[in-house]
């Protein structure tokens, strides 16, 4: 029997049912059975298939794309190479949509990149938003030893290198170094809408803005929450690092390793199944984002914001749509990291989430 | 005080005595008598009959890693006979056909978490499904099969989490990428103090590096080093032929 996700525990505990995000889950656990079951073979004790964007985050819809890699973390094989291929061949001879144009999934990723080049000029944009959205919304596909192996050497490195966690320095235990990371990828991606919206002449910016407001920035606030957890577990929140020494790290590591199996719907539901005071904000978030993935499964209006031109936006019912959509959604962010009135997390925010 | 020793198939493959010979020479008071392959336990069971093992504070057994489900209950039969004396059972999990046999082995059963290679007992999660079949069963922490399933250590600190009551022994050693036996590296040892320190302290600590010579003495300190602690060596005696 399948455990109930934190999302349809909330959505019980409200008494409310969001079709659409349900939809969704069921439609990623669906399809990620189906190819499990083909592409396992394609995988080992060295290699894991990290799926990233929608299927990560189990927001399937009818346009999504398939974005994946073959994550290598073990000796040099050529044969690599060929499991990628067989990978790519069948999912094209399956029809499903693969990676964007900017041809960061879709290849063989390795697991040294990731865990070596965390800043500095090797950390390119390519290799930065791997990194993330392997923290962030991934899930792995055919054996996970690759994977767990190397988001666990990844987030190893945001604690051990974090001179004032493991100092004691910080005064709630929220790790700064990982939390500075996310929050330079939030600021990156923004950064790139203005990029390909020059670069592509304006082709599909409605749903570029529409992904930026909602499903990318929701990925963003819950990699917030997964730093905040630090200061909010009752037991991570007691760890002296000074006192502790590497074993804190390790523990602090195994609980924020949980977080990278959580979807980011799963991390804010898990937060307002335990923040009753934030009720009416669950209410606003999880309505909200469900009627834009109804949106975006909608075929038509999916197109409509692929292809809407530039001087059309201010008449364009489906754009208008989904901007209230995300002003709706930008109001439930800000009731929960910047509202006195929930004081944890607004002086978390407050501590952390600015300077 | 913690214990310190060597598998006798680290020293010797399948020479016990010679093996035992080795150890003579080192400041040692735990001993593994390996039986990892099938073939080494008939003459291990004839072995400890004779030999003079009363130097050791600490023996335990490490029992066949594969043999055919018809030897099964043959093979927990030789080994009830060492665990009578009160030894403890080493088992790789996946060797294991039937549980109900093993159960006979009581608390003096241990199981060993394992390397990436294998299909069970590698991660926390995996050793609680084989103590839901073995509740009574102890365990041997392999240090460096936790290490090489994730060199984060995260795993190993999971499994000392999960499961740590239940460890009586350690084996130590580093486990290269061909998933075999190596001698430890500072990087290793490293590793190991990230969590040596939530290892129950009344466990021995088994190497299973394969040494000769001064490198005995050495991987033990390198031992020693990876649980924060130093150890005296003995004078050596002369070499051993």
């Amino acid at each position: 029997m399948r455990e109930e996700t934190p999302v349809l525990r909330l959505s019980s505990k409200l008494g409310t049912d969001w079709p659409a995000i349900r939809a969704a889950a069921e439609a990623t656990v669906a399809r990620r059975e189906a190819l499990n079951q083909v592409l396992t073979k394609h995988t080992s004790e060295d290699t894991s298939i990290a799926v990233v964007g929608s299927f990560g985050r189990a927001e399937v819809t009818a346009g999504s794309d398939f974005d994946w890699v073959l994550l290598v973390d073990g000796i040099a094989n050529p044969e690599h190479l060929d499991a990628c291929s067989a990978i790519a061949d069948h999912l094209k001879s399956e029809g499903i949509k693969g990676p964007g144009a900017e041809a960061i999934f879709g290849e063989l990723v390795f697991s040294h990149d990731l865990i070596h080049y965390i800043g500095g000029d090797e950390d390119t944009n390519a290799n930065l938003t791997r990194r993330m959205l392997l923290l962030l919304e991934s899930a792995p596909l055919g054996r996970e030893d690759a994977y767990a192996r190397t988001t666990n050497n990844i987030l190893s490195r945001y604690i051990l290198e974090d001179f004032g966690w493991m100092h004691a320095r910080n005064p709630m235990n929220v790790p700064r170094f990982l939390q500075n990371d996310i929050a330079r990828y939030w600021r990156t991606m923004a950064v790139d809408f203005a990029y390909k919206r020059r670069r592509r002449a304006g082709r599909g910016w409605a749903l570029r803005t529409s992904k930026l407001r909602l499903p990318r920035k929701l990925t963003y606030a819950a990699g917030l929450l997964m730093c905040y957890s630090c200061a909010l577990d009752p037991e991570i929140s007691t760890i002296v690092p000074s006192e502790a020494g590497r074993g804190a790290a390790a523990k602090i590591v195994a609980h924020l390793a949980t977080y990278v199996r959580k979807t980011p719907l799963e991390i804010f539901a898990e937060l307002f199944l335990t923040e009753d005071s934030l009720t009416p904000t669950a209410r606003k978030l999880f309505a909200t984002y469900d009627e834009f993935l109804a949106l975006l499964n909608d075929d038509a209006k999916r197109e409509r914001l692929e292809t809407l031109p530039h001087d059309e936006v201010a008449e364009d019912p489906v754009y208008q749509a989904v901007r209230d959509l995300g002003h709706q959604f930008q109001e439930a962010l800000d009731e929960v990291f910047l509202d006195p009135t929930t004081p944890k997390l607004y002086q978390l925010t407050k501590t952390y989430g600015v300077f | 005080m913690r214990r310190y020793g060597f598998s006798t198939g680290a020293l010797a493959h399948g020479d016990f005595r010679r093996a035992l010979a080795l150890l003579k020479h080192v400041h040692v008071d735990a001993v593994e008598l390996s039986a990892l392959r099938p073939a080494e336990l008939l003459p291990l069971v004839r072995f400890v009959k004779k030999a003079d093992l009363s130097g050791f504070l600490f023996i335990s057994v490490h029992a066949p890693a594969g043999f055919s489900a018809s030897d099964e209950a043959e093979v927990i039969r030789h080994l009830q006979g060492f665990s009578e004396r009160g030894w403890p059972i080493v088992v790789h999990p996946d060797a294991i056909h039937r549980f109900t046999l093993w159960a006979a082995l009581a608390d003096n059963l241990l199981v060993e978490n394992m390397d990436k290679r294998k299909p069970v007992g590698r991660t926390a999660r995996e050793l609680t499904q084989i103590f839901c079949d073995l509740p009574e069963a102890g365990m041997c922490f392999d240090i460096a099969h936790a290490r090489q399933f994730d060199t984060s250590m995260t795993e190993a600190y999971k499994i000392l989490r999960d499961h740590g009551d239940r460890i009586r022994q350690v084996h130590i050693s580093e486990v290269n990428t061909s998933s075999k036996h190596d001698r430890m590296s500072p990087t290793a040892v490293r590793a190991y103090q990230d969590v040596s320190g939530l290892i129950p302290p009344d466990a021995p600590i088994i190497l299973e590096t394969p040494a000769e010579g001064d490198q005995i003495e050495e991987q033990l300190d390198l031992a020693a080093a990876a649980f924060n602690a130093s150890r005296v060596r003995r004078r050596k005696m002369g070499r051993v032929s």
